[in-house]
């Protein structure tokens, strides 16, 4: 799977100076299938914009995105939706978790229509992440740290040829976001998927690809 | 499926729901078994047709004034039998004939007093009288005259006169066994016949021979002015129908109204169903107003839940299948409810009607189900449609 960006611009970036970015001001910018990619800026430079539109759910920006050499404009809603149980996998900013449901019923709520992961196999991944014991609790009393770690689990829950990790470690101690990012590398690695990560610029991660937006 | 249930389901207010659940089932115990009550009165009515012997229906010019004075013609004119006959409800029309020339009776008999009178006699086809024997019936050459004469005259007699002028009662049976003489005057001839009553009747009120015989009289002894006939005799497919009595108002005609009180109870009905039936259909418009309006209010008040689903990766189909089951089983509680209870609404009035002798289905008609499903259906359809196209909506920005 492959994106290209077509002097794709958010429109709220128009009026933002964009001057040394390397993807706003690109007339042509690709995100390949198996490379993975740290997107760093400072806050507002359009980072979330730019997962946003990639995963169908803006649609104000001038310019094209190619999917696979289809213009995503043209899609419809089924295909987003096939798009995101099969092959585009997104760990929000805001997390996106149901506070009523506990921890173990949000993932599953992902697992349950791709039925990618074995229960046993989400247990396995909690506890790496140290969120075993939280998983019967509602997502919604749980510290943003813990609730981050749920969301990446939930995302690990589908096949992805993609997978959009959005400051997914902001509230995990070093220890543990370093682990988080060997299971997300290994998961990658497993399914041959591009990553794309963004971060604030104080990224510990020595990831290939740097890209400044 | 029970995720979505969970989060979908989750701080919903019920209240409208049942309201909405309330209102439809108003609605439709209202509307079926209106159309239940319906059904069985007609049903009676139709049974009861032959009792009320009501099928024949004879038909007369109003008499007025006007007529009195020789204004406007008392009698139906061709034309105006024909305008009969091509009526959707008719399905034989035959006009009345009459004497054209003068008749006596008298009798000269040993065992009975003697008397005279003056006479006129009236047919019609015998196909449209309810006296069957075996002596109805001329030929010509017969010297014997079968007359009917109507139930009415004997029971004037019988319960008036003769009580109150102390006169013995006579009883059916002897009056058949009375001949009498009658004489068909032509205008250079007189030639008598042996008459006798040889039933009573109580369709026709008048004075009866066979058709055959009064139209071979009239050809042979006929010479005053032929007259329009006055009265008509009509057969009805349905004598419940209507349109019987709408016409015969319309016309400025008359009939024993008697004989047309199914066709007026039907009016009636009809009436009563069609208020029914349009004070059921606003309360059901109502109700589904209600319902589209409380699904579009739990969508709203989950919008964000919804749009977190479809980033997910929840098809917007999906998302909607929650409601829509919702939606089915509240309708399904909706029809049976309904169901039930105008079962329990007709089961009564067929035991009200059973002190009253009369004979009713008990249960409800396949009309009645079939009104029943049809609507819930559509209800069904039209705030699936509604549903999606909302969650659609949400799903889309």
């Amino acid at each position: 799977m492959i994106f290209r960006l077509e002097k794709l611009i958010p429109l709220p970036m128009l009026e933002v100076r964009t001057s040394g970015s390397s993807i706003w001001e690109a007339d042509s910018f690709i995100f390949a299938q198996g490379e993975k990619y740290l997107v760093e800026a400072a806050s507002g430079k359009g980072k979330t914009s730019l997962l946003s539109i990639m995963y169908g759910l803006r649609k104000d920006y001038r310019g094209t995105l190619y999917i696979d050499d289809t213009a995503s404009s043209t899609l419809r809603p089924r295909d987003w939706s096939n798009l995101r149980k099969q092959k585009i996998s997104y760990i929000f900013q805001g997390l996106e978790l149901f506070d009523d449901l506990s921890a173990r019923d949000n993932i599953l709520l992902k697992n349950k229509i791709t039925g990618f992961k074995t229960q046993g196999q989400i247990s396995e991944m909690a506890e790496m992440l140290g969120v075993d014991m939280f998983l019967h609790k509602k997502s919604g009393i749980l510290s943003f740290g813990q609730r981050q770690r749920i969301a990446i689990i939930r995302a690990l829950c589908q096949p992805f040829e993609f997978l959009f990790a959005d400051e997914c470690f902001s509230h995990i101690d070093k220890s543990n976001s370093q682990i988080a990012m060997e299971l997300i590398s290994s998961e990658c690695q497993k399914q041959n998927a591009g990553l794309i990560l963004t971060s604030l610029g104080n990224s510990e991660h020595n990831l290939k690809m740097r890209v400044s937006i | 499926m029970k995720y979505l249930f969970q989060i979908l389901w989750k701080d919903q207010s019920r209240a409208h729901l049942i309201w909405a659940v309330i209102g439809t089932l108003a609605g439709f115990v209202l509307l079926l078994s209106g159309i239940q009550f319906y059904e069985n009165m007609n049903k009676i009515l139709k049974a009861n047709q032959d009792l009320l012997d009501p099928e024949f229906i004879i038909i007369n010019k109003k008499v007025n004034i006007g007529r009195t004075l020789g204004l406007g013609s008392s009698g139906f004119s061709e034309a105006e039998i024909k305008e009969i006959a091509e009526q959707p409800f008719s399905e034989r029309v035959a006009p009345f004939i009459s004497n054209e020339f003068p008749i006596s009776a008298f009798t000269r008999s040993k065992q009975f007093p003697n008397f005279y009178t003056e006479l006129f006699f009236e047919a019609v086809p015998d196909e449209f009288i309810d006296v069957k024997s075996p002596e109805w019936g001329w030929k010509e050459g017969m010297d014997f005259i079968p007359v009917i004469l109507p139930q009415d005259y004997l029971n004037l007699y019988n319960f008036g006169f003769a009580q109150s002028q102390g006169l013995p009662q006579i009883p059916k049976e002897m009056i058949s066994m009375v001949q009498f003489q009658v004489m068909l005057k032509g205008q250079n001839e007189k030639v008598s016949y042996k008459g006798k009553i040889i039933g009573f009747s109580n369709r026709i009120n008048s004075i009866l021979v066979p058709y055959d015989f009064l139209t071979w009289a009239n050809k042979r002894f006929g010479y005053l002015e032929k007259t329009e006939a006055s009265r008509v005799i009509m057969v009805s497919k349905d004598p419940t129908d209507p349109a019987i009595i709408q016409f015969i108002e319309d016309k400025g005609y008359d009939t024993i109204r008697e004989r047309l009180k199914s066709s007026r109870l039907n009016i009636i009905l009809k009436f009563v169903l069609s208020f029914l039936v349009l004070i059921a259909g606003i309360i059901i418009g109502l109700a589904l107003l209600i319902f589209m309006l409380s699904l579009q209010l739990m969508i709203s008040r989950s919008s964000e839940k919804i749009r977190r689903l479809s980033k997910l990766g929840y098809h917007y189909t999906e998302i909607s299948l929650p409601y829509i089951i919702i939606l089915f089983l509240l309708l399904a509680v909706v029809t049976l409810l309904s169901l039930v209870s105008s079962a329990i609404l007709a089961g009564k009035l067929t035991h009200m009607a059973s002190q009253w002798k009369l004979e009713l289905a008990s249960g409800l008609s396949a009309t009645v189900y079939a009104v029943a499903f049809g609507l819930i259906s559509l209800l069904f359809l039209l705030n699936s449609v509604s549903i999606l196209l909302s969650t659609r909506k949400l799903c889309k920005n």
